[in-house]
């Protein structure tokens, strides 16, 4: 059974159909990208499947239970986080307060015996300190030690990208969605959270849902591929099958103005290929 | 060393305890009743002003019906605790509203119908006050949680209205015929024992254990979700945090000592009536947080010393004095302004040092002074002049003065804290983090690179983006084009 179930899925905002008939799946310990243009329908379908929007039509099942109802903050307790486009760190909080937060529903404890730091609340405040610190450990040491406590407005842009993730994982999710992790990083950094992205899978254990400009990151980690355009699903299969799609090259590259049929082989030089970028 | 260090924190707070109540038992002692009623007021309004805080400060809800939790906590105590012979007054008197139910509704009566005669005896007073307070905070928490509602649906700007209008509604129904019962209306209760409200220990117990509620609430995990929810809504729900109960719970929690607050300040007040619980209240709160520090416990208790002090010392301000001497203040004051200017572009090194404003300020400064020396000589600024609510326009002008030059209040965000008096910054390496740093920075030590990362394998297809070599990676980072989320 898969993981994540997609069948059906339409929303529109008023005319606009920003995903139309949408199905896939994604299965326990894979990285799927969704990639597409501008405008294709990937951040509506990260927010489709965290709860901030509703699905017109279609389902959304997790572990085999619908997703679909649910308020964002029961979704992440049921293991699905998110990192956004556009960073929505806690900025004035440190680093460590902001993965700690995530952690917050994982405490059965009542605000009480919060106030009152019962040896219960005080356990759980430890086990948390700990999963934050191995969360952050994933990025190496530059979010630890007295970086843990500078408030976020502090970092690099590329460090809240960094604390961003830890901060999904830190949610105990099983499933991450992670929206364009590379934006506005350099090359070596790209590089950098590609690899982080597999040790998430492989030593971490998470399963990822990725949306992603950089091709050359959807090439390198993703087991499967999907490609969306104006909300729908143009082609779906390993990277090297997809990018040679027909299809999914004219939704990036455009028709060649000639006749019909030689668009297959359209894309000659790599400048081409930065379109999607 | 975290052994240590709490241990020596603990200690520092018990000094500092022993310190305040070294200067609660001079003030008892040695103090005159006004000293004694201006601390006792610090201490009523420091547990309001805190409690506000927890919405304001630490969840970033703008909530203006402050003033209503108090009037409800504060009704309910006068009734609960009114003596019994200003009960035979109010029954006695033709204008009375309350009914017989309302004029039952006493401790005393419940504590005899019990059989707890210990508890209706007059040395008992203490503990009954102490349960109506109790009570009181329980009424305006229920409040609160109502209020706390639509702040599920609103936020910012619209939220704050809301709560502006439960307040005022609070207080507009409370002398209705309809609630007049339970309120004697526009009259009031009088009367109400002042055993509480006038004592410097339990006023300043009772703000002690505000304070500790709201900072321990505040260094909690509760406290950690509710910053969350003030520094971004969505992303604290996308990260678990439930919405819904966080904010009522800070507004339940906030009403409760609000309420309890009210209940002191009746007390203290020994009366309750209506325009003792004016939204000016709500008000005087709003500049203690803002002027100590939004979201600062700490602060908020500095800001309202301030608050208190100035409205409770400042009558001289409000007294009639001679047309000279007015405008000889506002020339001191002009000049005063002209000379901090100058100080302040020194410290923060501005150029031209000497603005034309300086020049501006300071030539208008040195005219008025001549005009109130030369003045009445050519028969200018005769006779008196009295400024009535000179305080306020005070508090209004500190509030603006401090908003310009410390955003975010005296304080800040940050709090008073041990760590912070002696120095001690967890946000900065230490020598040898340093140290470390620089081997990891520094390519002639390190030269695997740092954490072993190779160079990416070049990309083969077309639409691959071939990226270049990256340099430095720490180095090479800038900071993000948009400053976003600073937040004012």
């Amino acid at each position: 059974m898969a993981m994540l179930d997609i069948q059906g899925v339409s929303k529109s905002f008023g005319g606009l159909r920003a995903i139309s008939d949408l199905s896939f799946s994604v299965e326990k310990g894979e990285i799927v990208s969704v990639i597409g243009p501008n405008g294709a329908g990937k951040t509506t379908l990260f927010n489709l499947i965290t709860g901030v929007y509703r699905p017109d039509r279609g389902g959304i099942d997790f572990e085999g239970r619908t997703l679909v109802g649910n308020s964002p903050d029961k979704i992440v307790q049921r293991g699905i986080a998110r990192t956004f486009q556009n960073l929505r760190l806690f900025t004035n909080l440190t680093v460590l307060d902001n993965i700690l937060i995530p952690q917050h529903h994982k405490l059965h404890s009542n605000w009480l015996a919060a106030v009152l730091r019962t040896p219960g609340y005080l356990r759980k405040e430890r086990e948390v300190h700990e999963t934050a610190l191995e969360k952050l450990s994933f990025f190496g040491p530059r979010l630890m030690s007295y970086r843990l406590h500078q408030p976020v407005i502090n970092l690099s842009y590329a460090n809240r990208r960094r604390t961003e993730m830890a901060r999904a994982m830190a949610t105990g999710a099983k499933l991450l969605l992670l929206d364009e992790p590379s934006a506005g990083m350099n090359p070596k950094e790209t590089t950098e959270i590609t690899r982080i992205i597999r040790r998430m899978r492989d030593e971490g254990g998470y399963t990822v849902l990725l949306v992603e400009h950089k091709m050359n990151v959807v090439g390198e980690i993703s087991d499967r591929v999907v490609v969306l355009d104006y909300g729908e699903k143009i082609a779906e299969g390993t990277y090297r099958d997809v990018v040679d799609d027909p299809k999914v090259i004219e939704a990036y590259l455009g028709r060649k103005a000639t006749r019909k049929g030689s668009s297959a082989d359209a894309p000659t030089t790599g400048d081409e290929g930065r379109t999607g970028a | 060393m975290v052994q240590q260090r709490s241990v020596r924190n603990l200690l520092l707070t018990l000094a500092a305890l022993a310190v305040v109540a070294l200067v609660l038992y001079f003030v008892q002692e040695q103090g005159g009743s006004k000293m004694r009623q201006v601390f006792t007021l610090f201490a009523i309004w420091g547990t309001a002003a805190v409690s506000l805080n927890l919405i304001n400060g630490t969840t970033g809800i703008l909530s203006l019906g402050h003033h209503g939790f108090m009037l409800l906590g504060g009704y309910t105590t006068a009734l609960l605790i009114l003596p019994e012979l200003n009960r035979l007054q109010i029954a006695a008197s033709a204008r009375s509203q309350l009914n017989d139910f309302t004029l039952g509704l006493s401790i005393e009566n419940w504590a005899r119908g019990l059989g707890l005669e210990a508890l209706a005896a007059p040395e008992a007073l203490w503990t009954r006050i102490l349960i109506a307070m109790f009570i009181g905070g329980l009424v305006a928490a229920a409040f609160g949680l109502l209020v706390g509602i639509p702040s599920l649906r609103l936020r910012g700007d619209y939220l704050a209205i809301v709560t502006f209008g439960f307040g005022e509604i609070i207080r507009l129904l409370a002398s209705t015929d309809l609630f007049a019962a339970f309120t004697n209306g526009s009259l009031g209760f009088t009367g109400v024992p002042s055993l509480m409200g006038k004592s410097l220990w339990w006023t300043f117990g009772i703000l002690g254990l505000t304070v500790f509620v709201m900072s321990r609430l505040k260094f909690s995990s509760y406290g950690r979700a509710l910053q969350g929810i003030r520094e971004d809504e969505v992303a604290a729900q996308a990260m678990g945090v439930n919405l819904a109960y966080h904010k009522v719970l800070a507004f339940t929690l906030s009403a409760f000592f609000a309420g309890v607050a009210g209940g002191l300040y009746v007390s203290w007040l020994s009366s309750a009536r209506l325009d003792s619980f004016l939204f000016f209240l709500t008000f005087f709160f709003l500049v203690a947080i803002s002027v100590g520090g939004t979201g600062s416990v700490t602060g908020t208790l500095l800001g309202t010393a301030l608050v208190v002090f100035v409205l409770q010392y400042g009558d001289p301000l409000e007294r009639s004095y001679p047309l000279t001497t007015w405008t000889l203040a506002l020339g001191a004051l002009l000049l005063a302004a002209a000379g901090g200017a100058y100080v302040y572009r020194r410290i923060n090194r501005l150029r031209p040092r000497l603005h034309p404003a300086v020049f501006v300020l300071a030539g208008m400064g040195l005219v008025t002074v001549l005009v109130a020396f030369a003045g009445p000589a050519v028969g200018w600024l005769e006779g008196n002049f009295r400024a009535f609510g000179l305080r306020r326009i005070f508090l209004a002008v500190l509030l603006l003065v401090i908003m310009v030059f410390r955003p975010n209040g005296v304080l800040g965000r940050s709090e008073f804290t041990w760590a912070w008096l002696l120095r001690e910054r967890r946000d900065q390496p230490t020598d040898e983090e340093r140290a470390q740093d620089a081997w990891l920075h520094n390519p002639a030590l390190n030269k695997e690179g740092k954490e072993g990362i190779d160079a990416p394998e070049p990309a083969a297809h077309p639409l691959l983006e071939r990226g270049e070599p990256g340099d430095d990676d720490d180095a090479g980072e800038e900071p993000p084009p948009v400053d976003e989320g600073r937040r004012t």
